[in-house]
């Protein structure tokens, strides 16, 4: 009996597809030895082989072509990885910190900063130290390019609002793991409102529910840290608080 | 009882859709497997329709109705509709009866009108559910040969679903234990069906009906459905594969009891049944999307006689009610196949079926007519026992798809299938020996009671 | 002559016990216990947010409320009692005391700063009734409040101290006690190093889709039996006790059904179900590989991957948290040689089968399990009052070696790893290399346990001659109606703990609501949904603007 010819179209294994990719490592990212071991050394989460890399990168490239060329497409592979399934998000993380780390070295020899893609301000709520999830939050929003503005833990809602009239951000967000200190939010919301800051305010973490950040403008609720580099991309191509929230909420 | 020691058809090739080694004439004088494929059509009630037979006889009668009638408009020169039993059909024969006794006069009216030819096929449902009652029995067990016998009376063809050794199946599919699965489908739905199908054969005989055939659908359906596409998780495609070898054993009691086929679609092992006995057989594919997914949709038909859509619910669509409309889809399925046929390119039109999914999944593969083929002989080759052919067809099956090199496998159905064949290498040579062992090892499932398969 | 006698009470964050003793006899005559807290939500924070909302007199009259209720049940003559011995965590003493709680609300200095509370000093204290009022005793009854460590780490944690016997315990041990904000003690060469994991309530049954906290009727345990597992039910008198047959895999039937029906699955049970269901390969975290995703437990009890999660998060809290007390003490966890483990969780629970799921140090050889250390503690106050000047110098002496996790960087890594591995399915394999990458410690499989010493039957081993007897239904039952209410039942089909009930006979509607039942005042899913915005949730808890209808 006649066969068609392997690979002929008639159906695709998207079975074998999918093992094909979490069995993939992470792809080349350039055809220079520099700057692809730079990207090696972010993809492995190693800061230090990756300061190491970067500085030795120096003596051949410019800095901001190290940082397009192989910090942040190195970067990219690691999200991508993620999204397979095959990194886990403390690797995410440890990337994330060789990156930023990474960026640093380079900004010194430039003696300014790189331009990011937006800012977006980051707390945890008055009253609350448990700022892990907020942690996860930075580190993401940094492997996704944003200029993230870290106030910790324990911040006092003025602290918060200033620094959103001073960094204008694309962004606000609020973690919370005690209930008791998340009153803080709908606070704060209603304190840009007034400064007439319509930030998209996103909050999240163990104490908040749906129901309860809904329940005040700018809130957008964020059931997962992972969300929050795609709600900032939202942010910066122009999604408005109301926008946001139909987006993810609901 | 002396098991099939030959093939019907000595080499896959002379195998093609449409033709029987033995064709079957049904009462009403329609030839299956005589040289055209047919369609079957299987409506089925809406939940609620059987409330009470009033309205149950009106909603069949809807259905049928609605099938026979969209073949008149469309010029399809034959069917065989299909009525599956619900519960309350079997469960109360006089219900079976009145339904028959309707689908047959709506048959007979579209022939004597427009000159259709069709058949009536009722298939019984079994009510006896291995887990609650003894299977052989029980008010259940009774109660199904007395629905046989009520339809009987009209049905050109007659066939069930049989459920042997589904309680063992059931706690061992989803424990990946695929001993159990061989001792379910192999020995004890064996026994069962030796048991039940003479019972069947000789009501048939009596009212002049001709005793169709049995599928193992409670449990390689089960796998097939439970394995799903390419992304589904619950269950290697692998297991679902040998799962569907391992029917054969049992499906092939209803013929060596005296059925005579159109054997019945559900399990898809028919392109192996029919290699080995070259009865008619009804299959299905593509157009039992209605029903479930598979992703053997063309390979199906490439030897089938019947070509069926399993069941579908009986709803409005577009194009009219879901009857009309999968006799439809069905009629033109076969008007093809049978223009293949008549253009003489019927080998060409059945490579073009094979090929479409010979590689598209482990069971296409293997229901593919030369694999099929394959596993029959393994089958009839190992005739001393239940036990011995079952075991045979499944690493048969096993063989043929680590053999090929195009078929690709991904790695967990790759070990997977390594570590069935090696369970399956290590059982015992002998059924008694392998029995001792089952009994032993499933004393405990909930409901299975070895003496309702005389053991 | 008259009886004297005396109450050991223990307030835990997710019920009350308390236990009438014979002074003379140092016998205890009775026992009650209660299935949950008085006030709204299943955690400290939840209490403290409900202090914070309606003022700390209000949730200390509900306290006292069912208290009384329990006290009642003691079958004993109250006047007779002349000293009354608390046991419990700082939330639950300061409420009882009608402290300061802001800053045990509020974590960060910061917030406390601004709003000017400093921190009381929360030493041990000695009331007469008269000082304390609102208890259902005498007047000149003694009540005896023991002091706290830090914040979160009070004489509950004490008591896990003194009663487990760690601290004659030769080798490096630890004790935990299982609970929502699971305390633990580290003891390594004559120190002690201790923390609080907030582990949330999954491990004591609750936050669980069809769990509850151990009680007469909640599975505690299951053991193989051929194919299928057998349940371990917990019968009236708190013993463990044969259940049903079944197949964790499918819904429904049981595979044999027994007298002792389970109507619950408790914390122990959901560690048992997974370590089995890991071992079998039905879970391999974040998934159920089930039909439906779920692993059943006969009728209508089954666990899913929401609970599956929270399991894992509770789990790996209390992993992060040891790991890290082994590090404040200088040591690697694989040096801890002896557990203690303490609660209701730590007193069923079947050792191996926790320590396979981390939740025992890996090298650890020696289980004791212990029973509830804190009316133990409660019960030796009530007979030696004297015992109080003892907490108070282990108070002071532990003080400085409490290690706040939320501030522990090596917390937060190991605690995200955690997470990674339960919500992430991390493979052990990347887990261990990962812990390399952090400089911390390997956290090899547990090694096997080779002791396993029971010290108690049940958590209160105890119980007297009256036995046990455990109170339902406690806390407050309001009935309201609210002008403007057109009985859209939105408030009672939102709550996701049914505390809400409607009688729709009256003009408007009379909504009830049961105080133990509500998820906390932070959870007010039934507020915005109301159509009419009639329904205020303060007002169910402010009886001086309310009808109050009190259950029995």
């Amino acid at each position: 009996m006649k066969k068609p010819p392997h690979n002929s179209p008639i159906f695709t294994r998207y079975d074998l597809n999918v093992e094909d990719r979490h069995h993939q490592g992470a792809r080349k990212v350039s055809s220079d030895l520099l700057l692809q071991r730079v990207a090696d050394s972010l993809v492995t989460g190693d800061e230090d082989e990756t300061c190491m890399a970067v500085s030795q990168a120096l003596n051949a490239h410019k800095p901001l072509e190290i940082i397009n060329e192989s910090l942040i497409p190195g970067m990219q592979e690691v999200g991508r990885l993620w999204d397979l399934g095959n990194y886990f998000l403390p690797q995410v993380i440890l990337s994330s910190d060789a990156m930023i780390a990474g960026i640093t070295l380079c900004e010194e020899e430039m003696g300014h900063s790189m331009e990011r893609k937006a800012k977006v301000v980051t707390h945890t709520a008055e009253g609350d130290i448990h700022d892990i999830g907020m942690q996860i939050v930075n580190a993401l929003l940094r492997a996704g390019g944003f200029d993230v503005i870290s106030l910790g833990a324990d911040v006092p809602i003025e602290e918060v609002v200033d620094a959103c009239r001073i960094h204008r951000p694309v962004m606000l967000t609020g973690t919370a793991l005690m209930t008791t200190t998340m009153t803080a939010f709908p606070r704060i919301a209603m304190r840009l409102k007034e400064s007439g800051l319509d930030i998209p305010f996103v909050c999240g973490g163990g104490a908040l529910s749906e129901e309860f950040v809904t329940s005040f403008e700018l809130g957008i609720w964020g059931s997962d840290a992972a969300q929050a580099a795609s709600m900032a991309e939202d942010a910066l191509s122009g999604l408005d608080w109301r926008q946001l929230r139909a987006k993810w909420n609901g | 009882m002396k098991l099939t020691d030959s093939m019907a058809y000595s080499n896959p090739q002379e195998m093609m859709f449409g033709f029987a080694q033995k064709p079957v004439t049904t009462r009403r004088g329609l030839v299956i497997g005589g040289g055209s494929v047919i369609a079957e059509i299987v409506p089925h009630p809406r939940p609620g329709s059987e409330k009470t037979l009033h309205t149950l006889l009106r909603e069949f009668e809807r259905a049928n109705g609605d099938a026979l009638e969209r073949c008149v408009d469309i010029g399809t020169p034959n069917l065989v509709l299909e009525n599956e039993h619900v519960f309350q059909m079997t469960d109360d024969a006089h219900w079976g009866r009145e339904i028959a006794a309707l689908s047959i006069r709506q048959l007979d009216e579209f022939a004597e009108q427009y000159g259709l030819k069709a058949a009536y096929r009722a298939t019984i449902a079994d009510l006896r559910k291995p887990d609650m009652v003894n299977i052989r029995d029980s008010e259940r067990t009774s109660k199904v040969l007395e629905a046989f016998d009520a339809c009987a009376e009209y049905a050109d063809i007659l066939s069930i679903e049989s459920i042997g050794g589904k309680e063992i199946f059931d706690h061992c599919i989803i424990r990946n234990d695929i001993t159990g699965m061989l001792f379910a489908q192999g020995v004890l739905g064996s026994r069962d069906m030796a048991w039940l199908w003479p019972q069947i054969v000789e009501i048939a005989d009596k009212h002049g009906s001709i005793a169709g055939g049995d599928t193992d659908c409670s449990q390689a359906n089960t796998a097939m459905f439970m394995a799903g596409g390419f992304t589904g998780k619950a269950l290697s495609h692998s297991l679902a594969a040998l799962s569907r070898a391992m029917a054969v054993g049992n499906s092939l009691v209803a013929y060596e009891c005296g059925a005579s086929g159109p054997g019945k679609d559900c399990a898809y092992e028919n392109p192996i049944i029919k290699a080995i006995t070259g009865l008619p057989m009804s299959m299905e594919g593509k157009s039992c999307a209605c029903a479930h997914s598979s992703l053997c949709g063309n390979v199906m038909a490439a030897v089938c006689d019947l070509w069926s859509n399993e069941a579908v619910e009986y709803h409005r669509m577009f194009g009219g009610s879901t009857s009309a409309v999968f006799s439809e889809i069905l009629s033109y399925d076969v008007a093809s196949m049978n223009t293949a046929i008549q253009l003489g390119y019927q080998r060409e039109y059945q490579a073009c079926m094979v090929a479409s999914d010979r590689y598209r999944s482990l069971q296409g593969f293997i229901l593919s007519p030369d694999n099929a083929w394959a596993i029959g002989k393994a089958v009839v080759d190992n005739n001393q026992s239940y036990y011995a052919r079952t075991l045979a067809a499944a690493l048969t099956c096993g063989e043929l798809m680590l053999a090929d090199p195009q078929l690709y496998f991904t790695s967990y159905e790759k070990e997977s299938l390594a570590g069935y064949m090696t369970e399956l290498e290590k059982l015992p040579q002998e059924e008694e020996d392998f029995i001792d062992l089952c009994l032993h090892k499933y004393a405990q499932v909930k409901g299975f009671l070895p003496q309702a398969y005389g053991l | 002559m008259k009886r004297r006698l005396a109450i050991a009470l223990d307030l835990g964050t997710s019920g009350f016990r308390a236990q009438a003793l014979d002074l003379a006899s140092s016998e205890v005559i009775s026992t009650v216990i209660t299935t949950r807290h008085p006030l709204p939500g299943a955690n400290v924070i939840d209490h403290l947010h409900f202090a914070l909302e309606l003022g700390v007199e209000s949730a200390r009259d509900l306290m006292l409320q069912a208290i009384n209720q329990l006290l009642q049940r003691l079958q004993v003559s109250l006047g007779d009692v002349v000293r009354l011995a608390v046991c419990g965590n700082p939330t639950q003493l300061s409420l009882l005391q009608g402290m300061e709680i802001r800053d045990l609300a509020y974590a960060g200095s910061r917030k406390l700063h601004t709003l000017g509370v400093t921190a009381p000093e929360r030493t041990a204290s000695v009331y007469s009734a008269a000082a304390l009022p609102g208890l259902a005793l005498s007047s000149n009854c003694d009540i005896l409040i023991p002091p706290a460590i830090h914040d979160q780490v009070g004489a509950d944690a004490l008591a896990l101290i003194i009663q487990s016997g760690i601290r004659d315990c030769s080798e490096t041990s630890i004790a935990i006690d299982y609970g929502t904000n699971a305390e633990m003690a580290l003891f390594h060469q004559g120190h002690f190093y201790t923390g609080s994991a907030s582990a949330g309530p999954a491990l004591e049954g609750q936050h669980i889709s069809c769990g509850s906290l151990a009680m007469p009727g909640t599975i505690t345990d299951l053991k193989m039996e051929g194919p299928y597992h057998r349940l371990q039910v917990l019968d009236e008198e708190m013993l463990p006790a044969t259940g049903a047959l079944i197949d964790l895999r499918l819904a429904g039937e049981l595979v044999e059904s027994s007298d002792r029906e389970a109507i619950s699955i408790t914390g122990t049970g959901v560690i048992a179900a997974l370590d089995q269901a890991l071992s079998d390969g039905i879970i391999t975290p974040p998934n159920i590989h089930t039909i439906d995703g779920q692993l059943h437990f006969g009728h209508k009890i089954y666990l899913n991957e929401t609970d599956l999660g929270e399991a894992g998060k509770a789990i790996g809290a209390i992993r992060a948290g040891y790991v890290t007390l082994a590090l404040e003490a200088g040591i690697v966890p694989s040096e801890i040689q002896t557990a203690y483990l303490a609660g209701a969780s730590g007193t069923y629970v079947d050792a191996r089968k926790s320590g396979r799921l981390g939740l025992i140090p890996p090298a650890v050889h020696r289980v004791m399990q212990v029973g509830n250390t804190s009316l133990a503690m409660a019960r030796e106050l009530a007979l030696t009052p004297s015992r109080l000047d003892e907490m108070s110098d282990l108070a002071r002496a532990l003080r400085h070696n409490h290690t706040l996790f939320a501030k522990s960087k090596s917390f937060a890594k190991l605690f995200l790893l955690e997470l990674s591995r339960w919500t992430e399915g991390m493979p052990t394999t990347t887990y261990r290399e990962m812990l390399q990458r952090f400089n911390l410690p390997d956290l090899p499989p547990m090694d096997s346990i080779a002791e396993i010493v029971q010290t108690v039957q049940r958590d209160i081993d105890v119980t007297g001659k009256h036995g046990l007897k455990t109170l339902h239904s406690i806390g407050k039952t309001v009935e309201l109606q609210l002008q403007g209410c057109h009985s859209c039942l939105k408030c009672i089909q939102t709550c996701p703990t049914q505390a809400i009930t409607i009688d729709t006979t009256s003009q408007p509607a009379t909504i009830s609501m049961a105080h133990a039942l509500c998820n906390g005042v932070a959870c007010r899913r039934c507020e915005p949904v109301c159509e009419p915005k009639v329904f205020h949730l303060n007002a169910f808890f402010n009886p001086a603007r309310v009808a109050v209808s009190e259950e029995a």
